[in-house]
């Protein structure tokens, strides 16, 4: 099967004033439909970043963005307008991605009217069974976003991007900042829509825990670059990279019988702004050698496992 | 509690109420737990359960103009505190206790260097001249991991990790006996984290300082505490040994909690949550604050205030079935 | 437990309006006595401004030689001033320049400040840089003398005073506009409207300036105040409205040269001047609270 999304080579630099930012650096991966790539990695990674440039919120400096077949990395105009209809982006922050002046009709009924498929009661209509498509309460209809918990309004959020009829959502951290309860709320809301719509995800995050759950593969990203992707099971049981044994290593684990061996690494992630070539870990891995000064490639080290380290066979016995 | 223990810190029966809007909060509805000496407590909890109310209440800085009434005892070293003159508690703060906040970007001045913060910190509690403070201030530096070559630098030239660092290094300057640590990692990335975790870990050991750790991350506290209190709108539903909570959970709540986490290493596609939302503090129900969500709740749960059960020595749990299931 | 939340909050919504709405901020004029007397002062104002005509013993301008200097009596309740003109009906009539060049002017430089405020904080860029440079040039003038400046040019009478008023009062509502549109346009709502394919000016109008605008509702308020006073001053040097209309500046302006022989000549507007001011004032900072939601009781 074709892959529903394909990211060639995509590179998003910001210029600022203490140079340029390199915020996403040649990231390649593919994505087939109805199936979910988690995206993981540390703040300022960059997966953020990634996940705008693909839905044409910030323009990409280099790369391609490939769509259901399609070349969209230049759309303009209408095409832009009609892309956008299929891919749509769920936010991090309830409080901020919702307009605390519009209640929640409003909200849902906002990309309905701008499409210009619903009118009148048909749009009422729409507006409601979106309600109930994401579990909103009917009695909601005309409530505002101050007088809604985190995990109704995250629904609303994801009511809203439902409303244009995507095809491919972004979830930028969606659960992030909700309690755990109202997280396995949300989480398996997600889950069921995409049973139900078909719907692809990119699902970015911290959390490994909820990305090991909701997703079938996983791009590990450390400082704008991939440094590794396989499916979400074999990253779990047989991470290539040092970053991503370390990442793995640092979760806290519920279970108190059984402690982790922890792998520390030292230090923290270093600045994003004009980085050197050559791996980006290398200042806090424990096996960086000289020929990690220079540029990395993402080898395809396991079938459908690729990793971007030049001592990853050395390091796993390979 | 545990009366076979030399009980350092020892809260009974804390309540604490506060208006808003015109109407009372109630924040915290009758907190006792214990902790001994070098032991670490971890309060669990959603937002909202009261989790740093009861840590404000135990240093007294409850905004003054907003608290309606607290009550309760809070022993620490043989001393109640609740009844303290300000002034004398005014010294044992920062010095026998000290609070670590979650916020590091927002706990630290940005107009005055690192080292001089933790010096000032040290000069407030102790009779030692600038130079000495500045030497305890390096000192405390280095023992956080951070090279004194930095002291002299602006909380902006740290990162979020280091700064989150400085503010410990600042809370342990002063020897504290009682270290109280309000979701210290939450602002953190996961390697940042298992950095400050590990150094926390090391440093109690170093130190013998009991903690409190406040969290809503089961994971951390599984890392870190010895006792566990899980915290519902206001109340220790359930408390025990680390190993009582994480290998016998009793309350539904606590089950729940458990079940909702997105489990590392089973394979459900489907999580369980819990259904509905925590109470609203100013209206709680009456009888169990669980009983709304529960999935076992009887009329018993609903008609009048829970008793802690006793599941064994070190184990207690507010729910009226951990009773019943110990008679079958 | 859920439900029951929700109905109470429902429930209190019925009973005090949305926080950040028009009704909101008029339930708490309504609680505060201070501004409400503010209130009560301006609507007497203009309601005694547009019936004085009728109710008024004296007309405004009717010069009555043998009054001249009167002090205050019982048939002139303020006196009367060198002409024999009633003051208390000059004072009347006049409230209705002095209010409306207050709010006339603040209309103008409050409706061009938050549409130059908003393009150049939303697009940024060159866009910004032209418009806030030029705005930046009017600004480095004192407000009073920008005014003086343009009605030199514009020349004297009560609608040049406005135009005067109003765009010297530009720069300070766009300064402000752009500030706010700054803090709000980096909120995740506003990518999530560029995502469901929402042009940039319904962008700008429906999402960005209705979150942007609070803060500026106060300046408003109290601006109206200080261009009154403005107003006052120009027509005191001679430059706002000309001395046979009863402006409460101009009146200051004449009586000026009597305020040792015949103080009250001055006192009765000055004191009108300063309560208008003082009214303008208690509003504005009624409602600069009622939008503060750090403020709350």
């Amino acid at each position: 099967m074709a892959p529903l999304l394909e990211v060639l080579h995509l590179k998003k630099y910001f210029p600022t004033s203490r140079g340029l930012v390199h915020a996403v650096d040649d990231v390649t991966f593919s994505l087939e439909g109805g199936k979910t790539m988690g995206v993981v990695g540390e703040s300022g990674c960059g997966k953020s970043t990634l996940g705008r440039t693909i839905i044409h919120l910030q323009n990409s400096t280099d790369g391609k963005i490939i769509f259901d077949g399609k070349d969209t990395t230049d759309v303009k105009g209408k095409e832009l307008k009609a892309l956008r209809g299929d891919m749509q982006i769920v936010f991090q922050d309830p409080y901020s991605s919702l307009n605390p002046r519009l209640s929640v009709h409003d909200t849902i009924a906002e990309p309905l009217r701008l499409t210009g498929r619903y009118k009148g009661p048909d749009l009422e209509k729409e507006c409601r069974r979106l309600m109930d498509l994401v579990g909103i309460e009917s009695r909601l209809y005309n409530a505002y976003p101050h007088e809604m918990d985190g995990g109704r309004r995250q629904r609303v959020g994801i009511g809203r991007a439902l409303a244009m009829h995507p095809r491919f959502i972004v979830c930028d951290e969606p659960v992030s900042a909700l309690d755990v309860s109202i997280q396995a709320q949300v989480l398996n809301l997600l889950m069921d829509l995409q049973d139900e719509l078909g719907l692809t995800y990119m699902f970015v995050t911290h959390d490994l825990s909820v990305v090991k759950h909701i997703s079938h593969n996983i791009c590990v990203m450390y400082l704008g670059q991939l440094v590794e992707t396989c499916d979400t099971k074999e990253l779990f049981s047989k991470q290539l990279h040092p970053y991503s044994k370390a990442l793995l290593s640092a979760i806290p684990s519920t279970d108190i019988h059984h402690p982790k061996q922890r792998i520390v690494i030292k230090g923290e992630i270093t600045s994003p702004i004009d980085p050197k070539p050559g791996c980006r870990f290398a200042t806090r891995c424990p096996y960086a050698g000289e020929e990690c000064q220079k540029a990395q490639r993402l080898d395809e080290v396991l079938p459908n496992h690729f990793v971007s380290c030049c001592k990853c066979r050395e390091i796993n016995d390979l | 509690m545990n009366a076979n223990r030399s009980n350092f810190l020892s809260v009974r029966d804390l309540v604490v109420e506060y208006h808003s809007e015109g109407e009372i909060v109630h924040a915290v509805n009758g907190v006792s737990f214990d902790l001994g000496m070098g032991q670490t407590i971890g309060l669990v909890g959603e937002t909202g359960a009261g989790k740093t109310t009861i840590a404000k209440a135990l240093l007294r800085i409850l905004p003054v103009h907003s608290v309606e009434n607290i009550a309760g005892s809070v022993m620490l070293a043989g001393k109640e505190l609740m009844t303290l003159p300000e002034g004398e508690m005014q010294q044992l703060r920062g010095r026998a206790l000290s609070m670590i906040f979650q916020d590091p970007m927002t706990a630290l001045n940005p107009v005055k260097t690192v080292a001089d913060q933790i010096a000032e910190a040290v000069k407030l509690h102790n009779n030692v001249s600038k130079g000495q403070a500045l030497d305890r201030a390096k000192e405390m530096l280095q023992m956080v991991g951070i090279s004194p070559d930095r002291a002299g630098e602006y909380p902006h030239q740290f990162s979020g990790g280091m700064k989150q660092r400085v503010v410990i290094a600042m809370a342990l300057a002063c020897d504290p006996q009682l270290l109280i640590a309000d979701e210290p990692t939450t602002a953190l990335d996961v390697t940042i984290q298992a950095q400050v975790l590990d150094m926390i870990n090391d440093l109690k050991k170093k130190m013998n300082t009991s903690m409190i750790m406040i969290t809503h991350d089961l994971g951390v506290v599984a890392e870190t505490c010895d006792t566990v209190a899980v915290t519902y709108a206001g109340q220790i539903i359930e408390y025990g040994t680390k190993e009582d909570i994480f290998d016998r959970p009793t309350h539904p709540y606590t089950v729940g909690l458990f079940n909702a986490l997105p489990n590392m290493n089973a394979n459900v596609r489907r999580l369980s949550p819990i259904d509905g939302l925590p109470p609203d503090p100013t209206d709680l129900p009456k009888g169990c604050p669980f009983s709304p969500r529960c999935p076992y709740v009887t009329d018993e749960c609903r008609r009048g205030a829970i008793d802690d059960i006793f599941i064994n020595d070190t184990h207690t749990c507010r729910c009226i079935r951990a009773g019943r299931k110990e008679e079958k | 437990m859920a439900e029951a939340t929700i109905q109470k909050v429902q429930k209190k919504q019925r009973r005090i309006p949305r926080p950040g709405t028009a009704k909101y901020v008029w339930y708490k004029i309504c609680r505060n006595p201070l501004a409400m007397a503010g209130v009560i002062v301006i609507v007497l104002l203009v309601v005694l401004s547009v019936l004085s005509p009728h109710i008024m013993k004296y007309d405004y301008a009717k010069i009555d030689m043998s009054n001249a200097y009167r002090s205050p009596n019982t048939e002139h309740w303020f006196g009367c001033d060198e002409l024999g003109r009633d003051i208390l009906s000059r004072i009347l009539y006049g409230a209705r320049y002095t209010l409306s060049v207050g709010v006339l002017s603040v209309l103008i430089s409050a409706g061009v400040g938050v549409a130059l405020g908003s393009v150049a904080g939303y697009f940024g860029g060159m866009t910004d840089q032209m418009i806030m440079r030029v705005l930046d040039i009017m600004a480095a003038f004192p407000q009073l003398l920008l005014a003086i400046a343009v009605s030199a040019v514009l020349g004297t009478g009560f609608d040049k005073c406005i135009y005067a008023l109003g765009i010297s009062g530009i720069p300070r509502f766009a300064r402000m506009m752009r500030a706010n549109i700054l803090t709000v346009r980096n909120q995740e709502f506003v990518e999530a409207a560029l995502s469901i394919t929402c042009s940039k000016p319904r962008i700008i109008v429906k999402h960005v300036i209705p979150n942007a605008i609070a803060p500026l509702i106060v300046e408003i308020s109290m601006s109206i105040a200080a261009a009154g006073l403005s107003a006052s001053s120009l027509s005191f040097i001679g430059l706002g409205v000309t001395p046979p209309t009863p402006e409460w500046g101009a009146m200051l302006a004449s009586a000026r040269n009597y305020i040792r022989l015949y103080p009250h000549m001055i006192m009765f507007p000055g004191l009108f001047i300063m309560l208008s001011v003082l009214s303008f004032n208690l509003i504005g900072d009624a409602i600069r609270d009622a939008l503060d939601p750090k403020l709350k009781d």
